[in-house]
C-alpha cells in the first residue's frame, strides 16, 4: 500500500546506473499484470544508450528527465497478440503501472511520459528504435536513482465516488 | 504484504467468500486508485461503488463475463470523464487506476477481478444505462471484488523474448 500511495513522478536523477538485476525485476512486475484474455501484448525496449536518450527528447520534449536517467524503457504493444481485441491500450497501461510501482518499491523514481496516440513521437520512436510496423510504442519510462523526494500526495477526492448510480 | 510481493501474486479471484469488504478497506482501495499517474496529472477519473446485489445482478444481465459478481461483495465501476481528459489518454490514466485497485486488494487480502468494457460498444451503453452515467462521461471497466475464496498460484509470465535492449 506504501508503494502505491507514496509513488510520484521523480524527474531528476542522478545520473547513477540501476543494475541489470533490478530492471529485470521491474520488467517482471509489468508482466505480472493482467490482460483481457490473458492475451499479454507488450513488447519492452529497454535503453541506456545516451545517444538514444538525446534522440527520444528531441522526438518527445517531455522526455527531459531522460538527461541523467539510468534507463529508458519504451512499453510498446503487438495488436496481432490478441486474442480479445480493443483491450491492448489497457493492458500495455496496466503493466506500465505496475512498472512505475515496482521502481518506486525498489527505491528508484520514473516518470511516465506518453508516446501513443500522438502520431508524431510514435513516428520518430518507430524509426529511431527500428519497430515492426505493427509495433506500437505507448511510452517512454524515464528511470534512474532519484535526486529529489516528494512527500506522499493526497489525490483522494470524495466528489468522484458515487454511491450505486451515478 | 510488501508491493513486489503484491505485484507478483496478484492473479484474477472470481470465487469469493460471502463477507462484506468494510467501507474503510473501500477508502484504501479508492485512494489506491486516485494515485495513479495520469496525462498531465488531469485525474479524469470516477469510481461508482457498488454493493447492492439487485445492481449487480443487473449487470450480469448484460455482461457475459461477469457471473462472480453474484458472489462478489462490491463491484467499482471505473469512469473516465472525456471533459477533463480530451484525447485518448483517458484510457491510460483511468486502466492505472484499475491496475492500482487490483494490487491494492490484493494487498490488503482481497481478491478481485478486471472486467472489460470499453472499447465494447454494447458493454458501454449498458454500463451507461444502468448506472444513469451522463454523456461525457466513459466507463472503462468493471472490477469485482470480494474475501477470496480460492487460491491461485503466482503465474511465471516473465518472457525474455518480449524484452528487447537498446533496439528492435
Amino acid at each position: 500500500m506504501k508503494a502505491i500511495l507514496g509513488r510520484r513522478s521523480i524527474r531528476k536523477f542522478t545520473g547513477e546506473k540501476i543494475p541489470d538485476e533490478d530492471v529485470k525485476k521491474f520488467l517482471e512486475a509489468a508482466m505480472a499484470a493482467p490482460s483481457a484474455c490473458n492475451q499479454q501484448p507488450w513488447h519492452f525496449v529497454v535503453i541506456e544508450d545516451k545517444k538514444s536518450f538525446n534522440k527520444i527528447m528531441e522526438i518527445q520534449p517531455y522526455t527531459r528527465m531522460l538527461e541523467k536517467a539510468s534507463h529508458a524503457i519504451v512499453v510498446c504493444a503487438d495488436p496481432e497478440l490478441q486474442t480479445c481485441p480493443g483491450f491492448w491500450v489497457q493492458d500495455i497501461t496496466a503493466a506500465t503501472e505496475n512498472l512505475l510501482l515496482a521502481v518506486h518499491a525498489l527505491g528508484y523514481g520514473a516518470t511516465w511520459c506518453g508516446i501513443y496516440p500522438n502520431d508524431n513521437p510514435v513516428w520518430g520512436i518507430r524509426e529511431l528504435l527500428s519497430l515492426p510496423k505493427n509495433i506500437m510504442p505507448l511510452n517512454v519510462i524515464a528511470i534512474g536513482v532519484p535526486d529529489e523526494e516528494k512527500p506522499p500526495s493526497d489525490r483522494y477526492k470524495e466528489e468522484r465516488v458515487h454511491n450505486e448510480k451515478w | 504484504m510488501e508491493a513486489i510481493e503484491a505485484i507478483m501474486t496478484r492473479r484474477s479471484i472470481r470465487k469469493y467468500k460471502s463477507k462484506k469488504i468494510p467501507d474503510e478497506i473501500i477508502t484504501t482501495l479508492l485512494k489506491a486508485a486516485m494515485n495513479a499517474p495520469s496525462a498531465h496529472n488531469k485525474q479524469p477519473w470516477h469510481f461508482i461503488v457498488v454493493d447492492d446485489y439487485e445492481t449487480k445482478m443487473d449487470v450480469t444481465e448484460y455482461h457475459q463475463y461477469s457471473k462472480m459478481l453474484e458472489q462478489a461483495s462490491h463491484a467499482i465501476v471505473v469512469l473516465g470523464d472525456n471533459e477533463i481528459q480530451t484525447t485518448d489518454f483517458w484510457i491510460h490514466d483511468c486502466s492505472a487506476a484499475t491496475e492500482n485497485i487490483l494490487i491494492a486488494a490484493n494487498a490488503l487480502g482481497l481478491g478481485a477481478v478486471w472486467l472489460g468494457v470499453h472499447p465494447n460498444e454494447a458493454l458501454i451503453e449498458g454500463t451507461k444505462k444502468l448506472f444513469d452515467i451522463p454523456a461525457h462521461v466513459t466507463p472503462l471497466g468493471i472490477i469485482s471484488l470480494g474475501y477470496p475464496d480460492e487460491t491461485k498460484p503466482a503465474r511465471q509470465n516473465y518472457n525474455q523474448e518480449r524484452v528487447h535492449r537498446n533496439n528492435w
